[in-house]
C-alpha cells in the first residue's frame, strides 16, 4: 500500500527527462525560493545573542529587506546597475563585432583558423586579473580600462564560439549550395551563417552572463577617481561593515542578470523561428530591412536563367 | 523469394545478349546493349557527349596507409539524345561506388577531382560544382533556417533574381511538386514530413532547368506508397525538363520503372559490369510495376547481378 504510493509518485514525478509545464516549473522555483527564505528566517530567529547564526554573519530576512529602501535612495541602485550594464555592453558588443567575424571567417576556411589558433589560445587561457591590471597600465583609470577588460576577457571565446558552430554545419549543406549555383561568398552568407547563427546566439548569450561577473571584479579594484557601479558598491559596503546591503547585491544582481537573459532569449525566439518555433518578427524585421539592398543587387546583378553559362565551363564556385 | 518465371530463364539462357539491342527478347523489357567496359567512340562531327567517363579510378586518401580505391577504371558515355536526355539508372551493392561517381560527375569534394582518367561533361572537363548539374541528396538537405518557398527559391536568389519574380516561379514549382501553394509555402523544413522535404528539395533543383540532374537515392528513406507517388511524379517533370537524369537506387523495380538505361555496378573497386537498355514506362508506378513483363525484367537484372556477383 505505501510502497506503491511511493512508486506511483517517484513515477509521476521523477520521470526521466519528461517535460515539465511552464506553471509546474516556476510553482518549483518559487517553492525552492520559499525554502530557502524559510531557511534564512529560522536560522536567524530570535534576539542577537540567541540566534543560531550570528548577526555578523547573517543579518534575519528583516534587517536586510529593511534596508532596500536605503540602498535604492542613498546608494542609487537604478543608477550603479545602468553604470554596470553600460560598460559590460560596450565592452561585449566590441567583442561581437570584432570577434564572430573573425570566427566566422575562421569556421569557414581552415587555413585562417591555423593561423589564429595560437592566438585564440592564449586569450581563452589568460589570466583574468593579468588582464585587468595590463588594462588599467594602458588605458589608465576610468571607464575605459574596464570597457577593453570585457572586451580582452570574451572575445577569443567568441572568436573560438563562432567558428566552432560554423565548422559544425554539415558539409551537405555547402555540397546542396553549390550545385545550386551559389558562390562562395553567397554559401558563406546564405547558408553557413544563418544555419550556425543560434548556436553563437545562445553561447554569446551565456558569455555575456559571465561578462557580468567579470565586470563586477573590475569595478572592485579601486583606482584613483572611481565612478558607481555594482562592484564598487559592493567594495563600499565591505569596507562600512555593511552586511545587509552586500546581502541585498547579491539577490539583485541574478535577478538582474535573469532580466537581461529574459530579454535576450526573447529576441532569440523571435530571429530563429526554425528552431524555437514561433511567429518570427525580428526575422521578418531583418528581411524587411534588407529588401531594399536585395532589390539593388538583383538591379545590377541579375543574371537571367536562360543565359546561364553552357554545362561545366562554369568555374564553379570561386 | 519467387520463382523467377519461365520466360525470364529463358532469357537467361540465350544469354549472349550482348550482340545488342536488335537481339532483344521479345519478352523483357530490359536489352543488354554492352558486356562491361567498351571504349566509347568520340564523336566526330556529332554534339559532345552529355556525360563522358574515360578509364576513371578514384583513390581515397591516396598516398596514405588508408588509402582506398572506390572505383576503378570506369567507362562510359551518356549521349545526348535530340531533344531528350536520358534517364539513366545505376544499380549495385552497397559501397561499390555509386555515389562517388555522381559525386564526380557533380564535382564536389573530395570525389572530385578524379585520381585517374577524364570526367567530361559535354565535351569538357569538370572544373568544380554548378548548378548545370543539379542534385538531390539521399538525407534531407533542405536549408533549415529557410522557408519552404525561399528553400526552392535558393537557385534563383543565387542568380539575383528580383524576389517577386523568383516567388511567382517558386510557388509554380510548389505546385507542380503537389505540395500546398497557401499552406506549405511559409513552413519550415522541420514541419515537413520526409517526403514533402524530397518534393522541396527536388523543386528547388528542377527550377534551376539543369542540363544533367544527380540524384543519390533520393526516395531511400520513403515508404513504399511515398516512393511509388514520387517516382510518377518524377516521371511527368522529368518529362518537362528534358534534362539527363543520373538517379541511384538499390530498388530493381525503381531502377526498370524510372530508367532508359541501367547501369549495373560491381563490387568495389567498382565498375560498370554491363549496360542494359530499358523501354520507356507506359503507365502510373503502381499499375505497371504489377506487369509480368515489368516484374520479367526485374527478375531477370536480379539473376544477372547475382550472377554477376558470383563470377567475381
Ligand atoms: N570521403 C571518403 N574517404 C574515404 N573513403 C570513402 C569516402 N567516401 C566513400 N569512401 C569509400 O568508397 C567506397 C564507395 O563509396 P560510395 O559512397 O561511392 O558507395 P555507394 O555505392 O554510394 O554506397 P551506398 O549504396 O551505401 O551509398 C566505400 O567503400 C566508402 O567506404
Ligand atoms: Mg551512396
Amino acid at each position: 500500500m505505501n510502497s506503491t504510493f511511493l512508486d506511483r509518485l517517484l513515477h509521476n514525478w521523477l520521470t526521466l527527462r519528461k517535460p515539465v509545464s511552464r506553471l509546474q516549473a516556476v510553482g518549483l522555483g518559487v517553492a525552492c525560493i520559499l525554502l530557502c527564505l524559510t531557511g534564512w528566517w529560522l536560522l536567524t530567529l530570535g534576539e542577537y545573542e540567541s540566534r543560531i547564526v550570528g548577526p555578523l554573519t547573517l543579518p534575519s530576512p528583516a534587517e536586510t529587506f529593511g534596508k532596500f529602501s536605503e540602498l535604492w535612495n542613498d546608494f542609487a541602485l537604478t543608477r550603479n546597475v545602468l553604470v554596470t550594464l553600460r560598460r559590460v555592453s560596450i565592452g561585449f558588443a566590441l567583442a561581437l563585432v570584432v570577434g564572430i567575424p573573425i570566427g566566422v571567417t575562421a569556421g569557414c576556411f581552415p587555413r585562417v583558423h591555423a593561423f589564429l589558433s595560437p592566438l585564440i589560445m592564449i586569450g581563452r587561457n589568460v589570466p583574468l586579473a593579468a588582464v585587468l591590471g595590463l588594462m588599467i597600465f594602458i588605458f589608465g583609470s576610468g571607464e575605459k580600462n574596464k570597457v577593453m577588460f570585457i572586451f580582452v576577457a570574451s572575445v577569443a571565446f567568441v572568436i573560438s564560439d563562432a567558428a566552432r558552430a560554423i565548422m559544425d554545419v554539415s558539409a551537405r549543406y555547402i555540397d546542396t549550395a553549390y550545385t545550386l549555383g551559389a558562390s562562395r561568398w553567397q554559401t558563406i552568407s546564405k547558408v553557413l551563417v544563418p544555419l550556425a547563427a543560434p548556436t553563437i546566439f545562445s553561447a554569446c548569450r551565456q558569455m555575456f552572463g559571465l561578462a557580468f561577473g567579470y565586470i563586477m571584479l573590475a569595478e572592485s579594484i579601486k583606482i584613483a577617481d572611481e565612478v558607481g557601479g555594482l562592484g564598487y558598491q559592493i567594495q563600499i559596503f565591505q569596507r562600512r561593515g555593511f552586511r545587509e546591503h552586500i546581502y541585498l547585491i547579491i539577490l539583485v544582481i541574478p535577478f538582474v542578470a535573469l532580466v537581461i537573459d529574459q530579454v535576450l532569449a526573447g529576441i532569440q525566439r523571435q530571429l530563429f523561428p526554425h528552431v524555437y518555433g514561433g511567429d518570427g518578427v525580428l526575422r521578418t524585421l531583418v528581411r524587411v530591412i534588407l529588401i531594399p539592398w536585395e532589390n539593388l543587387k538583383s538591379l545590377l546583378f541579375h543574371k537571367h536563367l536562360a543565359s546561364l553559362p553552357p554545362a561545366a565551363t562554369d568555374e564553379g564556385p570561386k | 523469394m519467387s520463382q523467377p518465371p519461365a520466360a525470364a530463364n529463358a532469357n537467361e539462357t540465350t544469354g549472349s545478349l550482348a550482340s545488342g539491342a536488335a537481339s532483344a527478347p521479345r519478352s523483357s523489357i530490359a536489352t543488354v546493349i554492352t558486356g562491361g567496359l567498351t571504349p566509347p567512340r568520340s564523336p566526330v562531327g556529332l554534339r559532345p557527349h552529355v556525360v563522358e567517363f574515360r578509364n576513371v579510378t578514384k583513390t581515397y586518401n591516396s598516398g596514405k596507409s588508408d588509402q582506398f580505391t572506390a572505383i576503378r577504371d570506369v567507362t562510359f558515355v551518356v549521349e545526348d539524345v535530340a531533344d531528350k536526355g536520358e534517364f539513366v539508372c545505376v544499380l549495385g551493392p552497397s559501397g561499390c561506388g555509386k555515389s562517388t561517381i555522381l559525386r564526380l560527375i557533380a564535382g564536389l569534394e573530395p570525389q572530385h577531382p578524379a585520381t585517374n582518367g577524364d570526367v567530361l561533361i559535354l565535351g569538357q572537363s569538370v572544373v568544380g560544382p554548378g548548378s548545370d548539374r543539379g542534385m538531390v541528396f539521399q538525407d534531407y538537405t533542405s536549408f533549415d533556417h529557410r522557408t519552404v518557398l525561399e528553400n526552392v527559391t535558393f537557385g534563383l536568389e543565387c542568380l539575383h533574381m528580383p524576389r517577386k519574380q523568383r516567388d511567382e516561379l517558386g510557388r509554380e514549382w510548389i505546385q507542380k511538386m503537389g505540395l500546398n501553394v497557401t499552406t506549405d509555402a511559409d513552413k519550415f523544413p522541420h514541419e515537413l514530413s520526409g517526403g514533402m522535404r524530397q518534393r522541396v528539395a527536388i523543386a528547388r533543383t528542377l527550377i534551376l532547368k539543369p542540363r544533367i540532374i544527380l540524384m543519390d537515392e533520393p526516395f531511400g528513406a520513403l515508404d513504399p506508397l511515398t516512393r511509388l507517388n514520387m517516382q510518377d511524379l518524377l516521371v511527368k517533370l522529368w518529362k518537362e525538363v528534358q534534362a539527363t537524369v543520373f538517379f541511384i537506387t538499390h530498388s530493381i523495380e525503381e531502377a526498370v520503372f524510372l530508367g532508359d538505361r541501367v547501369y549495373l555496378m560491381s563490387n568495389s573497386p567498382g565498375t560498370i559490369l554491363e549496360e542494359l537498355k530499358i523501354e520507356p514506362a507506359t503507365s502510373s508506378a503502381n499499375e505497371m510495376q504489377r506487369q509480368p513483363k515489368f516484374l520479367e525484367a526485374v527478375y531477370y537484372i536480379r539473376d544477372k547481378i547475382t550472377k554477376l556477383e558470383s563470377n567475381q
